[in-house]
């Protein structure tokens, strides 16, 4: 075994007291191309993240040549020659290829002529056809990676880290980058690649390492992996699934009207002429990996973004055509989305728990009083926290000072106050405390129990299986497979959802 | 210590200042303490703490009025023209506020449609009006009050009970716009957008009016205080859209604890914001202080006031807690 370029010991990362990463040990070899995979969450990202300086880790060593190094912030690590090129390029896109290549090492009489002559015998020594001359800007996604790759390259890396680098490809650009992958083996380099795309990582790789929940699964040579073998080590669970209902195999609730109905919806990249149904009474699941359009698609009809003009679509709330651009109009025709985000779009961080609720039940009923009823207001807060177990001193404390599952719960109570025939449920529980994962859960059954119709979008399995009537598999920004929960098992999912 | 600190509000604070700030002067300066003076001193800031009422409504809704002076100035001295010029006074009043208001509604669309940062938008416009008034409506700096308003002088030159009716228009103004603020569906929507426009949108506000109000209502409220202080003074003058006063105008909302990240505060905040501001000018004229010192000091204690928001009311609580990363 040749001697490794980077090691890591026993890494482990905690954010507030939660491990994202337990213990982790691994070698990355020069010259070797070694893939990380695992579900959303199994912690690649932070691994690799603290491998290039992006995180400090909280317990754990990280070896440099085999002697103990500690990277306190990106540009440390790339000093050391580690290099991480993220699926959002962190180009500008105001300056040309050249100026963006030599970024932060100008001198202080900076010729733009030696510029582009220097830039242009580094990418010729790649071998990358782009104009040093042309603005990012201009340029697509392959191109732009190439840059992104000779400015690693021009500060010497020695082991870059692709993080999701197909993405956002087309088939022609992605063969270009897998002979790009090979020649930067052929120098000497090592290469760290995330990626979802299981084949890809078969076909690159040389070694192969499986993450679950930020546990190390397995490490090995690539010709020991096969496509099931994968699967199975990425949703193979045992404590984690506790929680969740142990026979998956029970009865679907019955089909009820057909409430919502989608036709050929696209929007800008993340969502592909997507079909589907969503029907009262049960619980619709949608598992897809991150980027596979899921939020995207329910956020078009809830009128949460706004769907690009030039692509279109159909879409039926019972039998009206409907075309929201902004959620009001949605809200007050019955469909609640309840945010994946609850920071950036949940709640009122300096508003009290009624007043968060009062707002909501504001919104749904339109125009019809000018008026605050406090009394009112305050009864049905009283009502919510009770029906969903709302821990707060009082409702007139304030939300933020709630932990994370009771600040979900006031986020769903006010999206219930409005009264909806359909509710989206976005990772419903994520960021909450297991205690009122369960509370939650049980709050969702009892919705589609009352006839709502309930949409639930999650990138957990053992969720999306204790709780779904029907599961909707997304990949690439289409619905691709639909599976009724008699028949669908957690291999299956994750089957359709990878590519 | 901590737990202390946490009860201790901006607000708190600035109440405490202007207490000890009362007493000090009480003490030390001749004539201070005296029914004629402390009733100057709420006359003397009355103008501006109608204002700020109008202002803190845009603050509360995460913008910001800079063209709340010249609005005042334009639209009043156009009104008194017109009545001048032998209109009904009561027409060219309405003239006068519906222009006004049609300000207000520029901002609204500037900043909700076209989605300008408010900063700007209104520094535009409030140049734009000025300039505009002064180019084809208004051709002198000063626009005198003429005899023919009548009994409107009284909403200036008036008392009830003593008090001089600058000091209850403020207050009228503060207990409608509090009770706006508190009572109606606009004005809980308007602390939803300045809290978290996001939500508020998701939750199914409709974002764009509600900003289109706050801004109508401000430009209302600054056409009121506009003719109070015509009224009181008896001329209006345009050049105060020049003038400082705009910046005195977010200095007492920022210092009563209006915090500029949006959502927070409210009518209280500004009157009790005034009233420390308003003890200050008057203690530092009666001490015969020079008017540019005096706008040094006060530059400062804006420049504190707004640290101090910064810190009691930080735009990311995230960042706060755990420092930039």
């Amino acid at each position: 075994m040749t001697a490794a370029l980077i090691e890591v010991t026993n890494l482990t990362k905690e954010y507030r007291g939660i491990p994202a990463i337990k213990n982790i040990s691994l070698k990355f070899e020069a010259g070797k191309v070694h893939s990380i995979l695992g579900e959303n969450g199994a912690g690649k990202s932070t691994l690799t993240k603290m491998i290039a300086g992006a995180v400090q880790p909280t317990r754990g060593e990280i070896l440099l040549d085999g002697k103990k190094t500690t990277f306190p912030s990106p540009g440390d690590a790339l000093k050391n020659g580690i290099a991480m090129v993220f699926q959002e390029t962190s180009l500008v896109p105001s300056l040309t290829v050249a100026q963006n290549l030599f970024l932060g090492d100008e001198k202080v009489f900076n010729r733009l002529r030696g510029l582009y002559i220097s830039a242009q015998q580094l990418l010729q020594s790649l071998n990358f056809p782009v104009d040093p001359g042309a603005q990012v800007s201009s340029l697509g996604s392959a191109q732009r990676q190439m840059v992104e790759i000779a400015r690693a390259v021009r500060k010497n890396a020695r082991l870059i880290i692709f993080d999701e680098p197909t993405a956002t490809l087309t088939p022609e650009e992605k063969q270009y980058f897998f002979d790009l992958i090979d020649r930067l083996k052929l120098r000497g380099v090592g290469i760290i690649f995330i990626s979802h795309a299981l084949e890809e990582a078969l076909a690159v790789s040389d070694t192969i390492t499986v993450l679950r929940d930020g546990e190390h699964i397995e490490t090995g040579p690539a010709s020991n992996f096969d496509r099931e073998k994968i699967v199975r080590d990425m949703v193979g669970r045992d404590l984690s699934s506790q929680l969740y209902d142990q026979e998956t195999k029970r009865e679907a609730r019955p089909y009820g009207e057909k409430v919502l109905s989608v036709q050929n919806l696209s929007m800008g990249r993340m969502v592909h002429n997507t079909s589907f149904s969503v029907y009262s009474g049960q619980i619709t699941g949608i598992f897809g990996l991150i980027g596979s359009g899921r939020t995207e698609s329910f956020k078009v009809v809830s009128g949460v973004v706004k769907r690009n003009f030039f692509h279109g679509g159909i879409v039926y709330l019972r039998d009206k055509l409907v075309r929201f651009r902004i959620p009001k109009p949605a809200v007050q025709q019955g469909i609640a989305y309840v945010t994946e985000d609850r920071k950036v779009e949940g709640i009122f961080e300096t508003m009290s728990v009624s007043e968060s609720i009062g707002i909501g039940e504001m919104a749904a009923a339109g125009n019809k009083s000018w008026f605050v009823n406090r009394k009112k207001m305050n009864k049905s807060a009283e009502y919510w926290s009770k029906a969903l177990n709302i821990k707060s001193i009082d409702a007139s404390s304030s939300v933020l000072e709630l932990s994370g599952g009771n600040q979900q719960k006031v986020v769903i109570a006010k999206a219930l106050v409005q009264n909806p025939q359909i509710i989206i449920f976005d990772e419903p529980t994520r960021g909450v405390d297991v205690g009122a994962i369960a509370e939650i859960h049980e709050v969702i059954k009892g919705l589609a129990e009352q006839g709502l119709a309930v949409v639930v979008i999650s990138s957990y399995l053992p969720e999306i299986l204790s709780l779904s009537d029907r599961i909707l598999v997304s990949r690439q920004g289409r619905i691709v497979e639909e599976f009724s929960i008699e028949e669908a098992d957690e291999e299956m999912i994750m089957y359709a959802a990878v590519h | 210590m901590n737990k202390f600190l946490n009860g201790l509000t901006q607000e708190k604070i600035v109440f405490l200042l202007f207490v000890i700030i009362l007493v000090v002067f009480s003490l030390t300066l001749p004539g201070f303490f005296n029914a004629g003076n402390l009733v100057l001193l709420l006359q003397g800031i009355s103008v501006l703490g109608i204002l700020g009422v109008g202002l803190c409504v845009v603050v509360i809704g995460r913008g910001i009025d800079l063209s709340m002076a010249a609005t005042m100035a334009l639209s009043v001295a156009w009104a008194l023209q017109l009545n001048i010029n032998g209109m009904d006074l009561y027409l060219a009043l309405a003239i006068g506020l519906g222009a006004a208001m049609l300000v207000g509604l520029i901002n609204g669309v500037l900043i909700a449609y076209a989605e300008i940062p408010p900063l700007f938008a209104t520094l535009a416009t409030g140049a734009c009006v000025y300039g505009f008034g002064r180019l084809v409506l208004i051709h002198t700096d000063l626009v005198y009050v003429t005899p023919s308003v009548g009994n409107l002088r009284f909403l200036g030159q008036g008392r009830i009970l003593t008090i001089p009716m600058p000091v209850i228009v403020f207050a009228v103004i503060a207990i409608i716009v509090g009770l706006i603020l508190r009572y109606t569906k606009f004005g809980r929507f308007t602390y939803a957008v300045g809290d978290n426009q996001e939500t508020a949108r998701v939750t199914g506000v409709s974002v764009r009016h509600v900003v289109l109000g706050q801004y109508i209502l401000a430009s209302s409220v600054a056409f009121i205080a506009g003719i109070t202080q015509a009224m009181a003074v008896s001329s209006m003058n345009t050049r105060i859209s020049d003038s400082l006063l705009i910046y005195e105008v977010i200095l007492v909302v920022v210092l009563g604890g209006v915090g500029l990240s949006g959502g927070r505060g409210g009518v209280r905040n500004v009157i009790v914001g005034t009233l420390l501001i308003g003890t200050f000018l008057n203690g530092m004229t009666i001490m015969d202080v020079q008017y540019t010192t005096q706008n040094a000091i006060k530059a400062v204690i804006l420049l504190v006031a707004i640290i101090a928001d910064t810190m009691v009311n930080p735009r990311d609580e995230q960042t706060s807690q755990h420092g930039d990363i």
